[in-house]
């Protein structure tokens, strides 16, 4: 029953001093309420006839907007006139454009389409969770309303990080032509691997002919040299407990992503092939055997859902998994912090069997906390415990940075919005220096 | 400063909080305790207290704690004929047929028209009151009056004051719980009342050589009846004639009905068959003033030992509620109808549409949780000299990268090149780096202090030129890209480290 007919009760109750029996008089009225409530419900549009779909985006990137339609067709051949919840999980910040609160009315075999506006609060899937339809009677003293009825057209938004870094992306892109000598020079000096042989031309370094060929010749021929392409470059991302440390405003794992983004657009662009792998206790995500243009979105789509799990990472499934898929020497960039206890134990005992192999290069995100702790004048003494503190925690990570130098293991260590940039310009110069 | 100012003061707050509750529990708990035991005892004693108006209050049939069935027992088996009068008339005159002791166990509830009648009593009369209230010391026109009460009855012997008891059977009793009430003479009263057990009892002679006052009821209940000497002291002052009447009221005796005739009820009519004899129940079948045809004669309940004293309020019908006939019948409808359309509305808002959307929430973890704990930890246990030790190794990491000094140099060369930078004296400096450890907060803070000032000193030649170009060497991967030129704005003093954590391998070129 409504408003409607709790209101109707308490109106007839001011006609009771007309009438000859007063208490017959409210057996009547509340009995006559009750049969008007009974028969509205009866003559409203059952909800479970009802049939619902979703249309619309199924991404979007974290701070847009996305609009999911839900269409409520109306097969039955009553009018419905319904309330409709259509709820999303808080975090998928839906605004649906028909307020729940407002009565929306279908004839019998029309459709209706009920937008919602989302705009999500977090990167990762967002799904619907439940739709709840309220059919009302001709008279809106009734309803029907049942749980699952019609059932929840499932729908999920994935919500794709910002990659705030990609604009620092052409920059970069500038930098890998000069590498790639596309667009300054062909000389030699920016690439190691052998191109072509051509005809010597005036201008031509002297330095690059090739003397054998040209005497099997008449000309002289000179070597190009192209930078080294079709190189294989893994971004390992450790999605344990330290990636769920905030920096700054986000996770280190939202900071690991986007640099991971940038450097698999690079790493596209450059020709090389990037696979990637998310793992904690297990495996999250995995992105094998694709190059070219398609490569970054299905990038983006595997990072996605990632979230941070309070669990020690094992490095030694990631060691595993790496050694098991990647049989060519490649660069292996793992996603991590320098703490000591977790690197320390984990990664160090497996680190010989993976540098042996690969070239590895670890991505840290420091925290500007510590570096404000250490830098700022103690006012108290708290600060200086503080301070005593930070340094201790920074001379930790010194020493296992040093470990993994000596393991030929290079550090990349950057506050969080310079990780991205700097992990590019690294990579970068390895492909420069032909260390890939 | 501002990660320090963000740090901190959540840190203080933590700290005073606790503080203050703690200063609000050392007042509050003792307050409460002392509350609470005054509660306790005023709840106990309230409950300890017999109260004289409750039904069964030394009523020779009740067996309760505060019934007198042991003492009437007592009474029979000495002898004492006990008669349970319900009715303050029939009791005079019960009396008046010889000689007899009057039992009043609760005159508070004698109605004040009757009181007057206890004093003309036949002088073969031994009138017992017990803990009298001053409304009927007055209206018996008795010359004593309460002069003070105890918290509880007290023990007191017969000759508590040293005067021998005026009632030769008191005389050899031993203590008797009777100190809880005492009396003394009424201004303008006669000075032939005698009073014994230590004021706790009064013996008053003029209208007739027997009306006692008992302070307290404690020696005639049941509950305490065989401590002491109780029970001897009752029997002796209640047994002496042989007989007892003993008036048992219910509650608050109704005002007596002075008859006119109209009504057919003779004032101050005692009726007939109205007493009963406590120990053989059940000739009490007489109803009361309305004659033999009342309801008394089928109804079984009256001629137990109920007694008949409140026969004329309960064959009267219940009246109905006057609230009921006040306001109209449809006023009552109406409100249960709005009442049925408040459960109405209820049950509309009970049906939610859909239930609550759940949701996981992410793992939140703060930055730099450990190291802000360790320093915690640090405060708490006072680790000065471990904290200043780490302090001085990261500051001599930083002032030998910056000096362009091997990690190994004797700190008397780390002095002397710090010296030579700043200016200060060299002792000074080796007394800040190699010093004793801090011995309070204060200290270590001053230290921490002068560490900062030394290194910021040194910085400003380091940042000129101690850094390789970045890219350089290949073992330099982990290029300072640290400060952005933008990112370290010049201060308005010596321009801060150039970076947080300089790589002291880097550092220095040599």
């Amino acid at each position: 029953m409504t408003w409607r007919a709790a209101l109707l009760l308490a109106v007839g109750a001011l006609t009771l001093p007309a009438w000859p029996a007063p208490f017959a008089g409210l057996l009547v009225m509340t009995g006559a309420v009750l049969l008007l409530v009974l028969l509205d419900r009866v003559l409203a549009a059952p909800p479970g006839a009802l049939t619902a779909t979703r249309q619309g985006d199924r991404a979007v990137r974290l701070g847009g907007t996305a609009t999911v339609a839900l269409l409520l067709h109306n097969p039955s051949g009553r009018t419905l006139r319904a309330k409709v919840r259509d709820a999303w999980v808080p975090s998928a910040g839906a605004r649906p454009d028909v307020p729940p609160s407002r009565l929306v009315r279908v004839e019998p075999g029309a459709a209706v389409a009920l937008p919602s506006r989302l705009t999500p609060l977090r990167r990762g899937d967002r799904p619907a969770v439940a739709l709840t339809v309220r059919s009302f009677g001709p008279l809106g003293l009734g309803f029907r309303q049942r749980a699952g009825r019609p059932a929840t057209p499932p729908w999920t938004v994935r919500v794709l990080p910002r990659f705030d870094s990609r604009r620092h992306l052409p920059e970069k892109l500038s930098r890998l032509r000069v590498i790639d000598g596309t667009q300054v020079s062909r000389g030699r000096g920016h690439g190691t691997e052998f191109d072509t042989l051509r005809e010597y031309v005036v201008g031509d370094d002297v330095r690059s002919i090739d003397w054998r060929a040209s005497a099997r010749r008449a000309d002289v021929l000179v070597r190009t040299w192209r930078p080294e392409r079709d190189r294989r470059l893994l971004c390992v991302l450790d999605t344990g407990r330290t990636s769920a440390v905030r920096v700054g405003d986000e996770p280190r794992l939202d900071t690991a992503i986007d640099a991971a983004l940038l450097l698999t657009a690079l790493a596209a662009r450059a020709g090389d092939r990037v696979d990637v792998l998310a793992a904690d206790t297990a495996v999250r995500a995995t992105v094998t055997g694709t190059g070219g243009p398609a490569l970054l979105p299905r990038v983006v789509h595997a990072l996605a859902p990632l979230q941070p799990t309070l669990a020690e990472t094992d490095f030694d499934l990631i060691a595993g998994e790496l050694l098991r898929r990647q049989r060519q020497r490649s660069l292996v960039v793992l996603f991590t912090a320098l703490e000591a206890g977790a690197l320390g134990e984990g990664l160090l005992p497996v680190l010989p069997r993976l540098a042996a192999r690969h070239r590895v290069v670890i991505a840290a995100t420091h925290d500007p906390v510590l570096t404000a702790l250490t830098t700022t004048v103690p006012q108290r003494p708290a600060d200086a415990y503080a301070a005593a503190a930070a340094w201790r925690a920074l001379a930790e990570r010194d020493r296992v940075r040093t470990a993994l130098a000596r393991h030929g293991v290079t550090v990349v260590d950057a506050p969080a919005g310079r990780l991205a940039p700097t992990l590019a310009d690294t990579y970068l110069r390895l492909k420069s220096l032909a260390q890939l | 400063m501002s990660a320090h100012a963000t740090a901190a003061p959540p840190a203080g707050r933590a700290d005073a909080a606790p503080r203050r509750r703690r200063r609000r529990h050392r007042l509050l708990i003792p307050l409460g305790l002392a509350a609470l035991l005054l509660s306790t005892t005023l709840v106990t004693h309230a409950v300890d207290q017999p109260d004289p108006d409750e039904r069964g209050f030394l009523s020779p049939v009740a067996t309760g704690d505060d019934g007198g069935s042991r003492l009437a027992d007592a009474l029979r088996g000495r002898g004492v004929t006990v008669q349970r009068e319900t009715d303050p008339l029939r009791a005079l005159l019960a009396v008046r047929g010889g000689a007899a002791t009057l039992f009043v166990p609760a005159p508070a509830l004698l109605h004040p028209d009757t009181v007057g009648a206890l004093g003309s009593l036949p002088p073969t009369t031994r009138l017992v009151l017990v803990d009298p209230p001053r409304r009927v010391l007055e209206a018996v026109r008795l010359p004593v009056e309460p002069a003070g009460r105890r918290w509880a009855a007290q023990a007191v012997g017969p000759d508590a004051r040293d005067l021998p008891c005026p009632l030769p059977e008191l005389r050899q009793l031993g203590r008797a719980a009777v100190g809880l009430q005492r009396y003394a003479v009424a201004p303008g009263g006669s000075s032939a009342v005698r009073f014994c057990f230590g004021d706790g009892l009064a013996l008053l002679p003029r209208p007739s050589d027997g009306m006692v006052v008992v302070g307290a009821s404690d020696p005639f209940r049941n509950e305490r009846i065989d401590e002491w000497d109780n029970r001897a002291f009752a029997t002796a002052l209640l047994g002496g004639p042989g007989r007892v009447v003993w008036l048992d009221l219910d509650g608050p005796e109704p005002p007596p009905v002075f008859g006119e005739g109209s009504t057919g009820r003779p004032a101050w009519s005692p009726t007939p068959g109205g007493s009963t004899g406590v120990g053989g129940p059940g000739d009490g079948d007489g109803t009361g003033d309305d004659g033999p045809g009342g309801p008394g004669g089928n109804s079984d309940g009256d001629s137990d030992s109920e007694g008949t004293g409140d026969d004329s309020r309960a064959d009267r019908p219940d009246p109905p509620n006057p609230l009921w006939s006040a306001f109209p019948g449809w006023l009552w409808a109406l409100l249960a109808q709005l009442a049925v359309a408040a459960l109405l509305a209820a049950l509309w808002r009970a049906r939610r549409l859909g239930p609550p959307a759940p949701e996981p929430l992410p793992v939140m973890v703060r930055s730099a949780e450990t190291v802000l704990g360790r320093a915690r930890l640090y405060e708490k246990a006072g680790a000065r000299d471990a904290a200043a030790r780490t302090l001085r190794a990261a500051a001599l990491d930083r002032l030998k990268s910056r000096l362009h000094l091997p990690p190994t140099a004797p700190p008397a060369d780390v002095a002397a090149a710090i010296a030579e930078r700043t200016g200060d004296a060299p002792r000074w400096a080796d007394e800040v780096l190699h010093g004793a450890a801090p011995e309070t907060d204060r200290e270590l803070l001053d230290l921490a202090r002068a560490l900062d000032r030394l290194t910021r000193a040194v910085a400003p030649h380091a940042a000129a030129g101690p850094y390789p170009p970045a890219g350089a060497p290949p073992t330099a991967a982990v290029p300072f890209q640290g400060p952005p030129p933008a990112a370290a704005p010049p201060a308005e003093g010596p321009p801060p480290p150039a970076g947080p954590h300089p790589h002291r391998a880097e550092g220095d070129p040599r």
